[in-house]
């Protein structure tokens, strides 16, 4: 058994041996299928006591097995980071869309599976958008489809009071330029995404500031408050984790529903399921002190504990 | 046989009448859960992408199916709790916090039945969720939080996180259950020829 993964995001196991010996008899077992392909298409064209449609069936179950071989092949010998994957391999044949996921930076083998991007709220973690592509897209491809659901979201509501996106934090996995290009013409402040591995600064001077709002543009649109709260939120390495380890632990960390719809579905119903939780902690109150000065300078509103019970 | 299955077991109840506001206390942890969904928004979305993907063909008869409502529910609750859909099934059942959570505000139980909806049931509801309607329900929610004032999205983190293949097909636990009962079954086949082969006669030399 072996362990693979980050640490904050628990281990996960498997068999490497029995993968290894499974996969290597699947491969075997299924090498000489092209050329019994072939043949079996040639005899068929001959073979005349047949019907068409029968015929045609035969061709068409043959070319589906075919390539479901060829698939489990592919997606056996298939590349990750210039390295050829050797260990923890898990091929599915029946769905074509699981492509081969890095776990993290640290140094661990390749597995497969999906890679779900959120974007979610840093004070209290409430997920806004979900997002589960086919295979295994770069980080930056997530950003704007997410914050086009968010901007879905924020058109429905009918309150009086204009809400936006000012600004989006990241790792560096999202550090683009095209990206941030992106994200300045929507008037979306990057400050919360780093250029290196230095962390941010929280507390920025006025003429960082400024520099901020020149570099990208918005020295008209955003107020130096607005770049302060950017700043401060900015991107905490173990905010975002607690959110995934709560969905974690509702179950996210393995697709249990059939194909990418299924994976759609169950990482949707985990996120509203978790949202309901943020909800319920929101009204109680039971908010990190950083949450709380957080919800505190975005002028959020504060529930009291008896108009709860009231309503 | 299969419309049987689907049928909405509490309406033949004759049991006595509950009422879960009542019973389920407010501090609930449930009750306080379910109370955070805007669920008539979310009602009405499923309901229209329902209809507008799967017309009914037959307008009217039969008995009605089980509501929209007491399916999202009950597959929000699963992950909610960590459940399977057979044991979220069969909470509705006994739990009235469940009961509570699905819209159901009086039941009348019958001791016969053994579900109110089964596992089957919500297989087929989840089946009929799409991505679209999925991101709908998600924004119907997003968007009702924002309403009320207590979540804003003026700053967002964004990140990814991997999820294994947990289907039971491709599972280390199945590839090793499928390999133990292949041993299994091919040494007890072996066995068997073995005993099926005559045994050679071997006559003791007279003396």
């Amino acid at each position: 058994m072996r362990g693979f993964g980050r640490q904050c995001r628990g281990q996960g196991k498997v068999f490497v041996n029995l993968v290894r010996q499974t996969e290597r008899h699947l491969l075997e077992l299924g090498h000489p299928i092209e050329a019994w392909t072939e043949q079996a298409r040639t005899y068929l064209h001959q073979d005349r006591t047949r019907s068409q449609a029968q015929r045609e069936r035969l061709l068409r179950e043959l070319a589906a097995s075919c390539d479901a071989h060829r698939h489990i092949t592919k997606q056996s010998q298939r590349l990750t980071q210039g390295k050829q994957l050797a260990h923890c391999k898990i091929v599915n044949a029946y769905d074509p869309t699981i492509a081969p996921i890095v776990k993290g930076k640290s140094n661990c083998p390749a597995q497969f599976g999906r890679k779900t991007g959120i974007l979610s709220e840093p004070a209290c973690g409430f997920i806004f958008a979900h997002q589960v592509p086919a295979g295994n897209p770069s980080d930056p491809s997530y950003v704007l489809p997410l914050l086009d659901k968010v901007q879905h979201a924020i058109d429905r509501v009918a309150s009086p009071k204009r809400l936006r996106v000012i600004s989006l934090g990241g790792d560096l996995g999202i550090n683009d330029a095209e990206l941030r290009h992106a994200l300045h013409t929507r008037g979306i402040l990057t400050v919360g995404i780093p250029t290196t591995v230095e962390p941010i600064n929280p507390q920025p001077s006025p003429d960082e500031v400024l520099d901020i709002l020149n570099a990208s543009g918005l020295n008209r649109r955003r107020t130096p408050h607005q770049v302060h709260l950017a700043c401060a939120s900015g991107y905490s390495r173990p905010v975002v984790e607690s959110h995934i380890a709560t969905l974690m632990a509702r179950g996210a960390g393995a697709v249990r529903y059939k194909g990418l719809e299924g994976a759609v579905v169950q990482m949707g119903m985990t996120v509203m399921a978790h949202n309901g939780a943020v909800l319920v902690r929101i009204r109680q109150q039971r908010i990190s002190k950083r949450g709380q000065k957080f919800r505190r300078l975005l002028g959020l509103r504060h529930h009291n504990v008896n108009q709860i019970n009231d309503s | 046989m299969g419309i049987l299955r689907h049928l909405q077991h509490w309406l033949m109840g004759r049991g006595p009448q509950l009422l879960t506001t009542e019973f389920v206390p407010e501090t609930h942890a449930i009750r306080q859960w379910a109370d955070t969904f805007p669920w008539d928004a979310l009602v009405e979305a499923v309901e229209q992408s329902f209809a507008r993907r799967f017309p009914k063909k037959r307008p009217q008869g039969g008995r009605p199916s089980v509501s929209p409502r007491v399916l999202l529910a009950l597959e929000l609750l699963k992950h909610e709790l960590g459940a399977s859909d057979e044991d979220i099934c069969q909470r509705l059942r006994t739990d009235v916090a469940v009961m509570y959570a699905c819209g159901l505000r009086e039941v009348q139980a019958d001791r016969s039945q053994a579900h109110f909806v089964l596992p089957e049931t919500l297989v087929q509801f989840r089946r009929r969720i799409d991505p679209a309607l999925m991101e709908e329900l998600l924004a119907i929610q997003a968007a009702d939080a924002m309403e009320q004032g207590l979540v804003s999205p003026a700053h967002l983190l964004v990140d990814t996180f991997p999820a294994e293949q947990g289907s039971q097909r491709v599972t280390d636990a199945t590839t090793l259950y499928k390999a133990q009962k292949k041993s299994f079954a091919s040494s007890s086949r072996s066995r068997a020829q073995a005993r099926r082969q005559p045994r050679p006669c071997v006559s003791k030399p007279r003396s």
